[in-house]
């Protein structure tokens, strides 16, 4: 499997390189590490180029470098590289530029595969677009963003699954909610929340919501295999089946202290852009780390 | 849906939410093109202002490559009918366009001699280690230099020097990020007030002199530029000095170390050699040619002169040249100046000349007033979120219509388009600092309306107290 982690900066990036690097360790997952700096107005990239080309005469780096210097740091203290990547320590003259605006440093994992570190820029949603489109990654892991839009465009153009880790505090006691139904992607949403769990040692929820008291033949088939297949891999569990508006169930269920992982919307994308959907919902308004598994 | 798949349907919202702007032009340039044009209008001036304004949006909103805004521009003055294609090719190359060009490919020779560690030398020596004096140095010398070679070249050389002094006074951001705030933004706006000085400071002052020569409106040379602007460039540099210290005050009111740091890391790469030497002496030849031979030559060819001389004396590469060059700039600026010219054939920039006049008419009576206010505010405004030099090359025929004297009108017109203090997008010197991380896009207008204010009233004081002396 491929992870994609995108990072901004040091000071607010650490917890979602530290979930995004113990879930790519429990999937033995290859991770590229992305930051994306702002775009460059197309009036002043040459400038922008030649500055930066001055800045290595200067043995000063450009924008981005440090972030990435510090998430080698971050991989190298916990012994995410192998100790060849390890001890050649972060060298600048490691960065390769692969693209106009893409450089990568290629590193070999300890745990997992392989590991990128990748700095580009422009604007987020493209470049994450772009690279996912490219490499075919499997879960795209991020922070959570005061954009507006942004939830909404990672859903709707993220070829991917979503991981948004929102409040997450790496010493809290986190359980995990899994939202069950009779769509297609709820199964592999319910096997990468076994997944996780299984690695964090998880007590998992699997919820599901019915508007009506009167739930659906397939809710409860769901229902059941949810059940089944989470005592199989050993995980402790319990089985709800709430009825009332699937938000608010989420919700209050979740507080700030689970791992929540649900399937992706099965809408069509025009009915998606605009009347949204589930997951776009509970990504807005749940204040904890959330998964979107897309098929 | 309609048989469409879930991927096609994705990629599809995914274009429509990024080209938004450009279907968005697409369908103002429809309507504009169907609704019948005023009586005082020509079908060909009517044509032309909606490819001013298809090319406005898409430079705004930057939707399509640059190149391709300017192919665009081309296409349509042909297809609409506002000239022939020989006519369209032969606007499109000018002095203006071949002085961008030669400029932007001095800048990569002048940056990639290493001359930058001279300079900090030379300012630190000038300035101490105080840092009020260390600001003082960095606006006037990126003032001073950007007046003869441009800003961009200016800021390329001098962010180092900055991120220099700020990392050898903390490694943590947090304890320097208004020193680093305050060095900067003295290397951007060193650089725009600096641009003003003389001709070769900006494009855009190529391109307005260009205008009134072609226009028939009346010439100015290199020296009588520096006579009208750099008074104003000298008096610019204590202001903006005073508002970024007000503005961005650090703790740091000595940088003893940092200083003493930069020395060394400066002395490390010894004496200057005979490419460095050659560099500025080329470029000395340069400015001469500017100041005594642009008559006969012209700034572009002159600029073009230096850069033939960098080449053949093997002081940089051509691949250098090619691999740094914005050539979509020069493209696009090609196809502004074609359309400012374009505007002033059809007489579509009379129209919206006339148009501004009676609008503002119905606010101040006084035409000098009215003529000042659309060349100085809606200049300095439109700068801040479009090039400077496309504000120029679209705005300067409508300007040089509006009546009074046209070389009044060009300088008040070149220097507003300096004013690119409040937005990253301004000009390629805050797009430069801001490519360093260490200022944000609300910092840009903490100091930047003050200082654009300041620059307005002395532009006006100077323009009606100093100018008339000299006419």
């Amino acid at each position: 499997m491929k992870f994609l982690i995108a990072i901004g900066s040091k000071e607010y990036s650490e917890p979602t390189l530290r979930l995004g690097m113990r879930v790519a360790k429990a999937f033995n997952a290859a991770v590229t590490i992305v930051y994306v700096g702002e775009k460059i107005s197309a009036f002043s990239t040459s400038g922008v180029h030649l500055a930066q080309e001055n800045l290595k005469n200067w043995e000063l780096d450009r924008q981005g470098v440090d972030v990435l210097a510090w998430a080698f740091k971050y991989l190298e203290d916990n012994g995410y590289l192998s100790t060849g990547s390890a001890g050649e320590g972060f060298n600048i003259g490691r960065l390769v530029q692969t693209d106009e605006d893409r450089c990568e440093v290629f590193l070999e994992g300890n745990h997992t595969q392989e590991v990128r570190l990748i700095l580009r820029n422009g604007d987020i949603i493209e470049q994450l677009r772009d690279e996912v489109n490219k490499r075919a990654f499997d879960i795209t892991i991020i922070g959570a963003s005061n954009k507006r839009s942004m939830a909404h465009d990672l859903i709707q153009y993220i070829d991917s699954s979503i991981f948004v880790v929102k409040n997450y505090q790496p010493d809290g006691q986190y359980k995990m909610l899994l939202a069950v139904n009779d769509a297609p992607n709820t199964r592999k949403a319910v096997k990468y929340g076994a997944r996780v769990a299984q690695a964090f040692d998880l007590y998992t929820t699997a919820v599901t919501v019915s508007s009506t008291t009167d739930f659906r033949e397939n809710y409860k088939k769901a229902s059941a295999w949810a059940d089944k297949f989470l005592r199989r891999s050993g995980i402790e569990n319990e089985i709800r089946l709430e009825h009332g508006r699937f938000m608010e169930i989420m919700s209050t269920i979740a507080g700030d202290n689970h791992i929540i992982v649900m399937g992706s919307s099965t809408k069509s994308p025009l009915a998606k852009f605009f009347t949204g959907s589930k997951p776009l919902k509970v990504m807005k308004h749940c204040k904890c780390p959330v998964l979107i598994v897309k098929e | 849906m309609l048989g469409f798949s879930h991927s096609f349907l994705s990629n599809f919202l995914f274009w429509v939410t990024r080209k938004r702007w450009l279907i968005f032009t697409f369908v103002i340039s429809l309507l504009l093109f169907y609704i019948p044009s005023p009586t005082t209008l020509t079908p060909e001036g009517h044509r032309t202002l909606i490819i001013v304004v298809i090319a406005l949006i898409l430079i705004i909103g930057e939707v399509i490559p640059l190149p391709a805004v300017a192919i665009l521009i081309l296409i349509l003055e042909v297809i609409f009918g506002i000239d022939t294609p020989n006519g369209v090719a032969a606007s499109f190359m000018s002095d203006a366009v071949f002085f961008i060009m030669g400029s932007l490919m001095l800048a990569v020779a002048i940056v990639s001699q290493g001359l930058d560690k001279r300079l900090a030398l030379g300012i630190i020596r000038m300035t101490g280690n105080r840092t009020w004096r260390i600001v003082f140095g960095f606006v006037a010398v990126s003032a001073i230099l950007s007046s003869f070679i441009g800003e961009h070249t200016v800021a390329a050389m001098m962010l180092p020097v900055a991120l220099t002094l700020v990392r050898n006074t903390s490694e943590d951001k947090a304890i320097v990020h208004t020193l680093a705030k305050l060095l900067l933004f003295s290397i951007a706006y060193g650089c725009a007030i600096g641009s003003i000085g003389t001709p070769s400071g900006g494009g855009r002052n190529v391109i307005m002199i260009g205008y009134i020569s072609e226009f028939g409106l009346g010439n100015i040379s290199y020296l009588d530029w520096i006579k009208y602007a750099y008074p104003m460039l000298l008096i610019e540099i204590p202001i903006a000095v005073l508002i970024l210290w007000v503005t961005f005050r650090p703790e740091q009111t000595i940088l003893d170390s940092a200083v003493r740091k930069l020395k060394v890391n400066v002395a490390k790469s010894g004496k200057m050699n005979g490419n460095q030497i050659m560099a500025i002496f080329v470029f000395v030849g340069v400015f001469f040619g500017w100041v005594f031979l642009s008559p006969y030559l012209g700034l572009g060819i002159i600029a073009l002169i230096g850069v033939f001389l960098y080449l053949s004396f093997g002081l940089i590469e051509w691949k250098d040249i090619n691999r740094n060059t914005n050539w979509g700039v020069i493209i696009l600026f090609g196809a502004a100046i074609s359309l400012g010219m374009q505007m002033k054939e059809t007489g579509a920039a009379e129209w919206v000349a006339s148009q501004a006049l009676t609008g503002m008419g119905n606010i101040v009576e006084d035409i000098g007033i009215q003529r000042w206010f659309i060349s100085v505010f809606l200049t300095g405004i439109l700068t801040n979120f479009l090039s400077n030099a496309a504000t120029v090359a679209v705005l300067g025929p409508i300007i040089l219509d509006m009546g009074g004297n046209p070389v009044i009108l060009c300088l008040t017109t070149s220097i507003a388009s300096a004013f690119a203090y409040l937005t990253i997008v301004a000009s390629p010197t805050c797009m430069i600092i801001h490519s360093s991380g260490l200022v944000k896009s609300n910092d840009y207008l903490k100091a930047g309306w003050k200082l654009f204010i300041m620059s307005m009233a002395v532009l006006f004081l100077v323009s009606y107290l100093y100018w008339p002396l000299l006419s």
